[in-house]
């Protein structure tokens, strides 16, 4: 095809001449339904998207954290070594999006590349008083940045300690599954980036069938956050990104059983009610009990 | 189907063993530090004094209803800005009442303090320009919303993850109302020079005391059950601030001023002041040790673990 892109009244001045003259290799937009090509799925509003992680298939090579930090121009956390494992992140944090962890075992070397799981039911979301957090039309969950007024008690309610304030610029920051990528068609940036298919991104149906099949041929392989799994208890339903593991959750940093804290509210708050009518009826006996007058 | 992939997961691992990943945090911590604390405290005075105006009003003791409706505007001017200054990003404090999340006891708070402020303003006005009956249409209402503000905060911790506030979400509320009850009784004292309306109180002071006393008791013991009661027993200065504070300045020194007072039938004033004033330092204490002891906890995995080894 010759096309002779010096007349192209966009053309990019820094393309080199003989780059120039070979216009099929330059991209010069978003491709339509990238997705479609790197991940097999058309991405569309109204379903549900997500990860399936198989941690059976992590080579730890951590292209996922920083394929994550590139996309969302997320700064680097302080820089040092744990000085436990080949994990120099340590933790999921406000500007770090993708966690792998290490777990160094006696015959073998567990990895786990961790991330915001965008609960079916979400506790950030429901302990959220401003709205910031959301549900996104891909069935995901993403702070609005210029709402969130950095009340910070969706912090201690994700029961997987992932959402974050950042005291820099005072919101709370966590992984929004690409919210603007899935919006021009393209396939999340960690599961783009990742070489092993170890995150897999897709409909959360298609994933879940996916996992099924593949936990049968991992020989004590298990699904965490699938419905009726652990990671999927106490009203959490399911988790949109979820995760085949080969060791007891707590190795990895997950609780085995999470609750959603907001069922907590109601009996909690009757109790509280009831006793203020017992103090009610207290300071009546108290005040009726005879003035000496 | 291979067996062991259809194998329930807490069969296959056994029972849970203190494992974790490098003893590091599994969940994060609140940033709630002295500013939460004291609106805890502030707002748990506030609510509880509008209540013993609300009931002071019908039995016409007029120097607590004077004294607990300007201590309930007084806390509902503090709460707010207490509130504020810990927001990360203060000059949008009015999206807390962007929307009503009923599922947050922080957007229930949000609107609760707010329609609490507005009546105790229009009740404390009422009783400033000695407009009785309409201080009574204000002061009841305000005085229901006051009931939610001084127990709402135990919803407030306990719907979170951290194990040592999550673990007794059906104890901190009525233990939080409670001590609210306790200062407010204790300030409300200490602000009326009325000798009847001192013993009603010191009656009252009793009755709530002893009804901290009792949770302070149930919500140890709650902690002990769930092996999430470390961070109040591990540390010292913790530990201390816990026994003396809480327990001994909070509940223990005015529960036996006021025993002593009523059995007795004889009262000292002073004796009776420092009840009332060890009561306002140990509910403070009382609040401050419940939200550090809370971000300690959050920071121990063992406890978040075994607190999510079965879903209740």
């Amino acid at each position: 095809m010759a096309v002779d892109l010096r007349r192209h009244p966009v053309f990019p001045p820094s393309v080199p001449e003989r780059a120039a003259s070979y216009g099929q290799s330059i991209l010069w937009g978003v491709m339509p339904d990238e997705s479609e090509l790197t991940a097999g799925v058309r991405i569309e509003p109204g379903q549900s998207y997500g990860f399936f992680t198989d941690t059976s298939l992590c080579i730890g090579c951590k292209a996922c954290e920083v394929a994550c930090k590139e996309w969302n121009n997320l700064p680097a956390d302080e820089i040092g070594l744990t000085g436990q494992s080949y994990d120099n992140t340590g933790r999921l944090s406000c500007t770090t999006w993708r966690h792998v962890a290490f777990v160094e075992q006696r015959d073998r070397w567990l990895m786990m590349s961790d991330v915001c799981k965008h609960c079916a039911n979400a506790a950030c979301l429901e302990a959220c008083p401003t709205g910031a957090l959301f549900r996104t039309e891909f069935d995901t969950v993403v702070v609005q940045q210029d709402i969130c007024n950095g009340c910070g008690y969706c912090v201690p309610a994700c029961p997987f300690g992932v959402i974050e304030t950042n005291h820099h610029d005072g919101k709370a920051h966590k992984c929004t599954l690409c919210y603007d990528r899935l919006k021009g068609g393209l396939e999340p940036a960690c599961a783009k980036s990742c070489p092993t298919n170890s995150i897999q991104f897709g409909p959360v149906s298609d994933l879940l069938e996916r996992a099924q099949a593949r936990v049968r041929e991992v020989p004590g392989a298990y699904l965490y956050g699938v419905p009726g799994g652990p990671g999927a208890t106490g009203g959490i339903a399911r988790l949109n990104a979820f995760f085949l593991l080969m060791d007891r959750p707590e190795v990895y940093g997950l609780p085995s059983e999470p609750t959603l804290p907001s069922r907590r509210v109601a009996p909690g708050l009757m109790a509280g009610l009831l006793s203020m009518a017992g103090l009610v009826l207290a300071a009546v006996a108290a005040f009726a009990g005879g003035k000496r007058r | 189907m291979t067996p062991g992939a259809a194998a329930p997961y807490g069969r296959r691992f056994g029972s849970y063993a203190g494992q974790s990943y490098y003893g590091r945090p599994a969940i994060k911590p609140s940033h709630y530090r002295w500013l939460i604390a004291g609106y805890l405290f502030v707002g748990g005075i506030a609510g509880a004094s509008q209540i013993l105006a609300a009931v002071a009003d019908l039995f016409g003791y007029r120097g607590v209803t004077r004294a607990g409706r300007y201590l309930a505007l007084a806390g509902a001017l503090m709460s707010p800005v207490l509130l504020i200054c810990d927001l990360h990003t203060p000059r949008r404090w009015y999206n807390m009442l962007r929307i009503i999340r009923p599922t947050s006891p922080m957007s229930i708070g949000s609107w609760v303090l707010t329609g609490f402020g507005t009546l105790s303003g229009l009740a404390a006005l009422c009783q400033m320009l000695g407009a009785r009956v309409m201080g009574r249409v204000f002061g009841l209402p305000a005085a229901a919303a006051g009931a939610v503000v001084s127990c709402y905060t135990g919803s407030l911790l306990s719907a979170t993850s951290v194990p040592l506030w999550a673990s007794a979400y059906r104890l901190l509320p009525p233990l939080f109302g409670t001590s609210a009850m306790s200062t407010a009784v204790a300030a409300t004292s200490l602000a009326v020079e009325d000798e009847d309306a001192h013993l009603a109180l010191e009656r009252m002071a009793l009755a709530a005391g002893a009804a901290e006393l009792a949770l302070m008791v149930a919500t140890e013991r709650r902690w002990r059950e769930a092996a999430v009661d470390a961070p109040i027993r591990q540390k010292p200065r913790m530990a201390a601030a816990y026994r003396w504070g809480v327990l001994g300045l909070g509940v223990v020194v005015p529960l036996a001023i006021h025993a002593i007072h009523i059995l007795t039938g004889r009262r000292s004033q002073p004796a009776a002041n420092l009840a009332n004033a060890s009561a306002l330092v140990g509910g403070l204490i009382q609040r401050a040790v419940l939200t550090f002891a809370g971000n300690s906890s959050a920071e121990r995995p063992e406890d978040y673990f075994s607190f999510t080894q079965r879903a209740a």
